[in-house]
């Protein structure tokens, strides 16, 4: 077990040396991290310890401080966030950013209409069927109850035909019928060669899912590896579990 | 027996013909004095609908359209005048184009701001316009400048006639019907999402922007060139950007058909006002107690009435009044 860069030789994301500080908060602090091709990376941490933040600076909604952002081989770091959106990188946020007004179709079709739009009519139907939202496809996304408004979401994600997709708790406070839902959706989307970064409180579902865990806290990565290696490291269980080996 | 087809789009598209129909023949039957208000009414639906495109479509509050009303009016007075002496016809490219440059100019960075921030930025742009109109001598300045006159009503008629049918179908094409207008709702809505969607939000709010101002700038020149005489105030006012933003509200931010309903209601209840008690100060306190009870009751405005909606009890209600067949269709 080591810090967060172990992982395959030739890795879809890669990070290095990352500092984002707003004020006196370190957000990000020299994260180290890498997520290989086709893996599921959970990346876990107590709250407030950078994790969304991470999310932010990969996808470039906010512009780091220092350090080097590499996916799929090309350097991202301050680069705007549309521009790294099309080289193949889609991301959910904590809380839905749907586009209220919009219908739920509308919603799908939105996520494709740069870049993706060939067959995107096709692929809305088809992710629609996939997530089980045929039946409030013509519904405006503001009307979704909580759980459906997270599966929109990964719909969106889905739809951008992505390589890398960053999930920010996908699966927070949904019911286990939808958490199902996504969890068949991301398998199939791995078979298909699309890779994961996934922030993740719940413990099952990291165990279930992710191939490899990346332990964050105060803004740098401590630690990471498999699940059976991260339970019984002590010092990680007292920092995010609180519970004392 | 249903009056119309019971079929949505059907019936959309009968309704639709009836109201060319209606507009086409209007001037074989009504007065010049109605017929100026019809022109006006349709001039101020045009209006409305550029500027639902910024304000409804993508989200940003404008308030300085008039700007771009006042620039069109302009090239065409200062190219139809001496020494220039152009035909009517070719102003309209030239103040489009320069209508074209100044948005590019002024929305690349006032774009980047939000709310307020972007309100305010394009007032005071508006305001600028006016004080350069007032202080220039090729303006005419505070006085003004005259137009050749063209004593022909049913020209002017059809000229706004024609621009804003154009107007409304470029935003039921662009906006309603594509993927521009997938991209410019999907910025409204969430524009960090957007972003992330690969959607370069800056790029579409400036090509919403540009049209917005180039559609606004042709009403100009037509204006220009109906009234014969043009001043600072009475283009680049921002009583005119007054009118548009609340002739949207009460129509339906953000729907088609909203600003047409919002700009004819408005501007000819205004005429009736003048027309009857000869003093607009009465409109100001109607058009304060329609912005306040559109408010409270119908945050979609008018338009919002007519949204289709499944097991709408106005539906229903309108189903048995008129049979309109609406009823029961998701």
């Amino acid at each position: 077990m080591n810090g967060g860069m172990q992982s395959a030789a030739d890795p879809i994301l890669s990070v290095r040396g990352l500092f984002k500080h707003f004020g006196g908060i370190k957000a990000a602090n020299g994260v180290e991290l890498a997520v290989g091709r086709h893996e599921i990376a959970g990346l876990i941490g107590p709250n407030g310890c950078g994790k969304s933040t991470l999310f932010s600076l990969v996808s470039g909604m906010v512009m780091p401080d220092k350090g080097e952002i590499r996916f799929d081989g090309r350097a991202v770091a301050g680069m705007s966030a549309h521009r790294i959106a099309r080289l193949g990188l889609a991301r959910t946020f904590q809380i839905p950013a749907l586009f209220d007004n919009m219908t739920v179709t509308d919603n799908l079709l939105a996520a494709a209409a740069e870049g993706h739009w060939q067959g995107a009519y096709e692929r809305a139907a088809e992710t629609l069927s996939l997530l089980k939202l045929d039946h409030v496809a013509d519904n405006r996304a503001s009307d979704l109850s909580g759980g459906q408004q997270k599966l929109l979401e990964f719909g969106r994600a889905v739809m951008r035909q992505a390589s890398l997709i960053l999930l920010d708790e996908v699966t927070a406070g949904v019911h286990p019928n939808i958490r199902k839902i996504i969890l068949e959706a991301i398998a199939r989307l791995r078979e298909q060669g699309v890779s994961f970064l996934v922030i993740e409180h719940d413990m099952e579902m990291v165990r279930n899912v992710c191939d490899r865990i990346i332990v964050m806290d105060s803004g740098r990565v401590v630690t990471s590896g498999s699940f059976e290696d991260i339970v019984r490291n002590s010092e990680v269980m007292q920092t995010y579990l609180g519970r004392p080996q | 027996m249903a009056l119309l087809p019971t079929n949505p789009q059907w019936r959309g598209l009968v309704l639709l013909a009836i109201i060319i129909v209606v507009l086409g023949v209007l001037p074989w039957t009504v007065n010049n004095y109605w017929l100026r208000i019809a022109t006006g009414a349709l001039m101020w639906a045009g209006l409305a609908c550029s500027w639902n495109m910024l304000g409804g479509y993508a989200g940003y509050i404008n308030f300085g359209q008039s700007a771009f009303f006042g620039l069109g009016a302009y090239v065409t007075a200062f190219l139809m005048g001496d020494p220039f002496g152009l035909p009517f016809s070719a102003t309209i490219p030239a103040g489009m184009v320069v209508t074209a440059l100044f948005a590019v100019i002024i929305g690349a960075p006032t774009l980047r701001l939000r709310g307020a921030y972007f309100a305010i930025a394009t007032w005071a742009f508006a305001e600028v316009l006016i004080q350069f109109a007032s202080a220039m001598d090729f303006t005419g300045g505070i006085g003004g400048i005259g137009l050749p006159p063209y004593l022909n009503e049913r020209f002017f008629y059809f000229a706004m006639f024609g621009t804003a049918a154009l107007a409304y179908f470029l935003t039921w094409a662009l906006f309603e019907r594509s993927r521009f207008g997938l991209k410019v709702k999907a910025l409204r809505d969430h524009e960090p999402a957007a972003e992330a969607m690969g959607i370069n939000t800056a790029l579409v709010k400036l090509q919403t922007f540009v049209l917005s101002a180039v559609t606004a700038s042709v009403f100009g020149a037509i204006f220009a060139y109906w009234v014969t005489f043009i001043n600072p105030k009475s283009v680049f006012g921002g009583d005119i950007t007054d009118q548009m933003v609340v002739m949207v509200l009460l129509g339906g931010l953000g729907t088609l058909w909203g600003p047409a309903i919002g700009g004819v209601g408005l501007f000819v209840v205004n005429r009736l006002i003048w027309m009857y008690w000869g003093d607009t100060a009465f409109y100001i306190a109607i058009l304060g107690t329609a912005i306040v009870l559109v408010v409270l009751f119908l945050p979609n405005g008018i338009a919002g009435l007519f949204a289709r909606r499944k097991n709408d009890a106005l539906d229903k209600v309108m189903d048995k009044l008129v049979g309109t067949g609406a009823g029961g269709h998701p």
